[in-house]
């Protein structure tokens, strides 16, 4: 399944059963896109009816009959004008109703995405989802905006026109579509050559795009080992690839329109041939013959158009592939059907028997029971990859567990409602993300309700109130603007201010790893203890100080818990904590200087 | 009218067509063939209407048809070479230009590098490229389109002179209001593109904050400011359609209109016999003609400004000269243990902000120090000044009695390695990035070098060995493995001198436990400078120097550093992670 993410690829569905999923987003346009149709036949229609009047005019002009003539004048302008209001309507209808689709598909699919579960996320490339939600979305846009709109004016157009033309000459008629097999065969060989051309090009222009990419994060290293001429050539032979590409395109597209113009002359000749002499031999009028002229303006546009059409088609339906696949998945982490309400939170956290697997092969937790009282605090330890991280995502159900049950006072875990279990456990990530906006919406985000007395509140009881006053517009500062962007300690502080706002009864922390300079260094940790005061904690430590503070610490290896206990009794036990704890001794040197920490 | 940044880039855009004279040159004069031949037709039909058919001449029926069809397929020529050329101009303009672009990018010295986004560079390649190229490739036609609306106004109004006359008004109201739609559009287009770089941005924003968002049950609010982002786009997109909704149509309508106009005036005047059935035929054909080349040409002026911007910002990237560069008369580096001396150096950013204040450092040949501060206290610049990334902006950077500025920088970069904090690997094999700085290096050297910085067996361990490919689409190696290959990178050069610039701080203890093994190896018989916080890092060196504002204030070992100076632990402590 995940496979299908990571190489991007598409679903096998039928083209119809795609567009029948892609109107289900469209709900309740039903009527303006019928409207829409009407208002493009009434435009092509009144369109069409201009050389009708033409050639009345004419042939009144045949028989000198003024009045005549100023009838046909005066009924082609007012077709004109019914043309013109009918056109604009069918434009903004047509246009709009794509616009207001593409509106609710944005939203609906992100609001979709955003309520699978986090398994999903973890392991899809973020860059690929983000551009399934925007540039896969650009690319039904562009078939929306230009594609649904032409599509129908030009099938409208050609069956118009053909109409147009038996109505006025059959034998002439039948002379200009002889040259319709020649238009499209001509087109379907160009479509294959421009697809295959096209691709080229797409193909290329992602390596160019890359290379340069590469070509500018990479600039320290090429420059460091003075490998600026190897990096040219090397960049001069992607980019005159892309040119090649591009030139190969151009030559199908150079070639085609002129075979084009030059059928349409072909038209033009067969319709002064053979009309020409049915009009000296009195068969037909002189203003049917221009007429017939004028239409032939209106038939080969539109098939042009169509064929070139076809390719907004093909990669909206690509893009619409792609995006029914984030769409058609349902959450692995679902909300409970009939949940058990837990409006308070007293914070008892049990594990029995959990395992997990995200591969069934591979166990990650191989059976973990562990009792957490209200109120305890817990350090888990381990190396990379002994399941510390899963454990911690278990406890605030990013995953379910394959077997075994999690529980939080005594009710299933999947069996509380997700806002009860967002108000009771929270997840404190190490990073400290920060989103865009000021530091006051970051601080409420979890509840954006929150007066600004209850933040400034959370930022006394941090200790960080002066350091937020510090700031040039306080709670106003914009976080992510330049010259005010946040040190990675202020980060942390403002993601402790964030959990402690929101106030749950258990914390699950993972402890951050980065650099801090010793004065936030004392302010994180002096925040840290207060927000974990009271409430259930379970925290991966990184730093020997966090387990030496923790109620019990709890080791993991390979998916096991294989040692419980106080820092102190696990060193006297020395066992794997203690094996553990040298290792961090020798890694960190000599202790640090009294007070220093 | 025309403001004079826009003059300037217009000027520049010309300047740089000199260059492609032959592909502008033959779609130009394509393009006039084509229109010569586009004014031709609806004459030649005139005569073929009027002559024959109107004057009964069935004889000439079929020569004057002949007529039509030759013209036709010259005027086919003509789109052909003119389409042909003009994309041979655009594109190898484009392809040349960022030829020029990419290797200049290669050129500019960090500093440059430090001040700029990789976006902006990127766009400068790419974006600002695309709108360079579409006015070059626009331009033969619109040449050709422009002499076309004069050569059509005089034809008109040689045959008519009433008729031609209001005719002819149409053409410049109809380029009128093609550029004022142009120029309309492409704001509001300018604008739904911000937005939607917005919109990305908020999706980007909550998927990489994903767990956050989870762990406080806020999906509804990032829906919320999704829906805001649509919204925003919605409404700016209705304003395009709505202005697509009254022009689109208005342009559609003109030809007809002038028919309907020619058909009246011109059909009484037929009737008088001052216009023929042909001379009619013709005045509507040029109408429908003009239509679309107008409106092209309406929005080749709207779309100048922006191009001749984004060809401004282009040539002002590729005029940045890079500052540092090879001496004029450069000298070898003489053959030494690699000595390192700094001289009373001082280095400032680019805006005026001190680094270096009167820094004096001597490293023999062959020892190895470490370098302690505070963040911000100069330690890379020291690494930078070395390899010439930087230059001094007072007093001498010396390797083996040489200024480092006198000589070549490949020579000096060659004997100077420098293993950066942020690993950077190539999307290639592995074998490739080991021998990125040396192409021709055996396999056997490779290996080697890969021993050295005991990577060689992780490297086995893959699923194809050194053929192993890295990068977003390959292998994802470790912190720590990313780090060794490259150290292995580094040492393949055998340089004189090896900078370590904190190389083991992202990486766990563990994983800088591996790393130390391979940096001992490397390290024998090198000058080494290493900036480190990690104790255990610290220990290789033979000596520690602890800098504070710019200057060297303690050095020593690291015990003894420990015990004499309280601001070196207090600085270690802050980066001290366990």
């Amino acid at each position: 399944m995940y496979a299908r993410f990571g190489s991007g690829e598409g679903r096998s569905e039928g083209t119809g059963e795609l567009l029948k999923k892609a109107a289900s987003y469209g709900t309740g346009l039903g009527w303006l896109a019928f409207g829409a149709l009407v208002a493009t036949i009434i435009a092509t229609v009144t369109r069409l009816a201009g050389p009708a009047y033409v050639r009345q005019g004419l042939d009144a002009v045949g028989i000198a009959d003024r009045q005549a003539l100023f009838r046909s004048v005066w009924w082609f302008v007012g077709a004109l004008v019914l043309q013109y209001i009918s056109q604009a309507i069918s434009q903004y209808w047509v246009s709009g109703v794509g616009e207001k689709y593409l509106a609710d598909l944005r939203v609906q699919a992100f609001r979709h995405l955003i309520d699978l579960d986090v398994d999903f996320f973890s392991r899809s490339k973020a860059g690929v989802l983000v551009s399934r939600l925007t540039s896969d979305i650009e690319a039904l846009t562009q078939f929306v905006k230009e594609g649904a709109i032409n599509v129908v004016t030009s099938v409208l157009t050609v069956i118009g026109v053909t109409i147009a033309m038996f109505l006025i000459d059959v034998s002439l008629a039948l002379a200009v579509l002889a040259l319709m097999p020649v238009l499209l065969a001509v087109s379907v060989v160009f479509r294959i050559y421009a697809d295959r051309a096209y691709e080229q090009v797409r193909e290329h222009i992602g390596r160019v795009l890359g290379a340069i990419q590469e070509g500018i994060s990479g600039v320290r290293v090429v420059q460091a080992y003075t490998q600026e001429q190897r990096q040219r050539i090397e960049f001069g032979r992607v980019n005159e690839r892309y040119f090649d590409a591009n030139i190969a395109a151009a030559k199908a597209i150079s070639a085609y329109f002129p075979a084009v113009d030059f059928l349409r002359t072909a038209g033009l000749a067969l319709i002064l041939v053979v009309g020409g002499q049915r009009v000296l031999d009195g068969d037909m009028t002189f203003g049917a013959l221009v007429a017939f002229l004028l239409y032939l303006n209106w038939f080969f546009e539109p098939i042009v158009q169509i064929s070139n059409l076809y390719n907004l088609l093909q990669a909206a339906l690509a893009a619409l592939s792609k995006l029914l696949g984030i769409l058609d998945r349902q959450p692995a982490v679902p909300a409970p059907t009939s949940p058990i309400d837990l409006p308070t939170v007293a914070g008892r956290l049990s594990f029995e028997s959990v395992r997990f697997a995200y591969d069934p092969t591979v166990p990650i937790l191989k059976g973990i029971d562990l009792d957490i009282v209200a109120g305890e605090r817990i350090a888990i330890v381990g190396e990379t990859g002994s399941g510390k991280s899963t454990l911690a995502k278990l406890a605030v159900r990013f995953y379910d567990p394959s077997s075994g049950s999690i529980r939080l006072d005594d009710v299933e875990l999947s069996s509380v409602s997700f806002e009860d279990l967002r108000r009771g456990v929270s997840l404190v990530p190490q990073e400290g993300f920060l989103f865009a906006g000021t530091l006051r919406d970051n601080i409420r985000y979890a509840r954006p309700d929150a007066t600004d007395d209850e933040i400034w509140l959370v930022c006394e009881t941090l200790g960080i109130a002066d350091w937020v006053r510090s700031l040039p517009e306080e709670l106003d500062t914009e976080v992510r603007e330049r010259g005010s962007r946040f040190s990675s300690g202020e980060r942390q502080l403002v993601a402790l201010g964030r959990a402690l706002l929101a106030g749950p009864s258990v914390i699950v922390l993972d402890e951050a790893t980065s650099n801090l300079d010793p004065e936030t260094e004392a302010v994180v940790e002096a925040a840290l203890a207060t927000l974990l005061e009271g409430r259930t904690a379970i925290v991966i430590a990184h730093r020997l100080a966090t387990a030496e503070r923790a109620d019990r610490v709890v080791v993991m290896d390979d998916g096991e818990i294989v040692e419980v206990g106080h820092h102190a009794d696990l060193i006297v036990a020395n066992g794997p904590y203690a094996r553990l704890n040298a290792v961090w001794q020798a890694a960190g040197g000599a202790s640090p200087p009294d007070g220093v920490r | 009218m025309i403001d004079p940044g826009t003059r300037r880039g217009i000027r520049l855009l010309f300047s740089l067509l000199v260059g492609y004279r032959r592909e502008a040159i033959l779609s130009t004069v394509s393009a006039f063939v084509w229109m010569v031949m586009v004014i031709v037709g609806p004459y030649l039909t005139k005569l073929v209407i009027d002559r024959a058919i109107d004057g009964n001449r069935r004889d000439l029926l079929f020569p004057l048809v002949g007529a039509v069809l030759a013209a036709g397929v010259i005027k086919a020529l003509g789109v052909g070479g003119r389409r042909y050329f003009a994309f041979l101009l655009s594109y190898r303009a484009e392809t040349d230009l960022r030829n020029r672009i990419f290797e200049h990018i290669q050129r500019l010295e960090f500093t440059y590098h430090d001040e700029t986004p990789t976006g902006e560079l990127m766009s400068r390649a790419s974006s600002d490229l695309s709108q360079v190229r579409l006015v070059y490739a626009m331009l033969p036609i619109t040449i050709a389109n422009v002499a076309m609306f004069v050569v059509v106004v005089a034809v008109m109004l040689s045959i008519d002179v009433t008729l031609g006359a209001i005719v002819s008004l149409a053409v410049p109201l109809l380029l009128y209001i093609a550029n004022t739609y142009a120029r309309r559009v492409i704001e509001i287009a300018t604008d739904v593109q911000q937005k939607l770089a917005d919109n990305t941005a908020v999706i980007a924003e909550a998927i990489g904050g994903i767990r956050v968002v989870k762990s406080y049950g806020q999906e509804a609010q990032e829906t919320a400011k999704v829906h805001l982002a649509a919204i925003g786009i919605y409404e700016r997109s209705m304003e395009l359609i709505k202005n697509r909704a009254i022009f689109i149509p208005l342009f559609e309508l003109v030809a007809p209109l002038a028919t309907a106009v020619i058909l009246g005036m011109g059909g009484l005047r037929v009737i008088e016999g001052a216009l023929t059935p042909g001379e009619f035929y013709q005045f509507a054909e040029y109408m429908v003609i003009l239509n679309f080349p107008l409106r092209l040409t309406g929005w080749f002026f709207a779309e100048i400004p922006r191009a001749s911007a984004a060809g401004g910002r282009v040539l002002e990237l590729l005029k940045t000269a890079p500052e540092i560069t090879d001496p004029k008369q450069p000298v070898d580096i003489p053959p030494g243990p690699g000595d390192i001396r700094f001289s009373d150096v001082y280095f400032q950013y680019p805006d005026g902000s001190p680094v270096l204040d009167g820094f004096d450092l001597h490293v023999p040949g062959g020892r190895s120090v470490a370098v302690v501060g505070a963040t911000g206290s100069g330690k890379t610049t020291v690494a930078y000044l070395l390899a010439r990334f930087y230059d001094v902006t007072g007093g001498k950077v010396l390797l083996d009695g040489v200024d480092v500025r006198s000589v070549r920088l490949g020579d000096l970069r060659n004997e100077v390695a420098v293993v950066f904090e942020e690993t950077f690997l190539f999307s290639a094999s592995i074998r490739d990035n080991i021998a990125f700085g040396n192409p021709d290096a055996s396999d056997q050297q490779v290996r080697l070098a890969a021993r050295l910085a005991q990577a060689h067996e992780f490297i086995t361990e893959t699923a194809n060995g050194y053929d192993s490919m890295i990068g977003e689409r390959g292998y994802s190696l470790s912190g720590g493995q990313r780090q060794r290959i490259a150290l292995a990178r580094a040492v393949l050069r055998d340089p004189r001198v090896l900078i370590l610039d904190d190389a083991t701080s992202s990486v766990d203890a563990v994983t800088e436990d591996e790393i130390r093994d391979a940096l001992k190896t490397v390290m024998a018989g090198r000058t080494t400078i290493i900036i480190a916080h990690r104790p255990s890092t610290l220990l290789l060196a033979d000596q520690v120097i602890f800098i504070e504002e710019g200057k060297v204030v303690a050095s020593g070992t690291h015990m003894d550093l420990l015990e004499r100076i309280p601001r070196y632990g207090a600085v270690l402590a802050s980066s001290e992670v366990v």
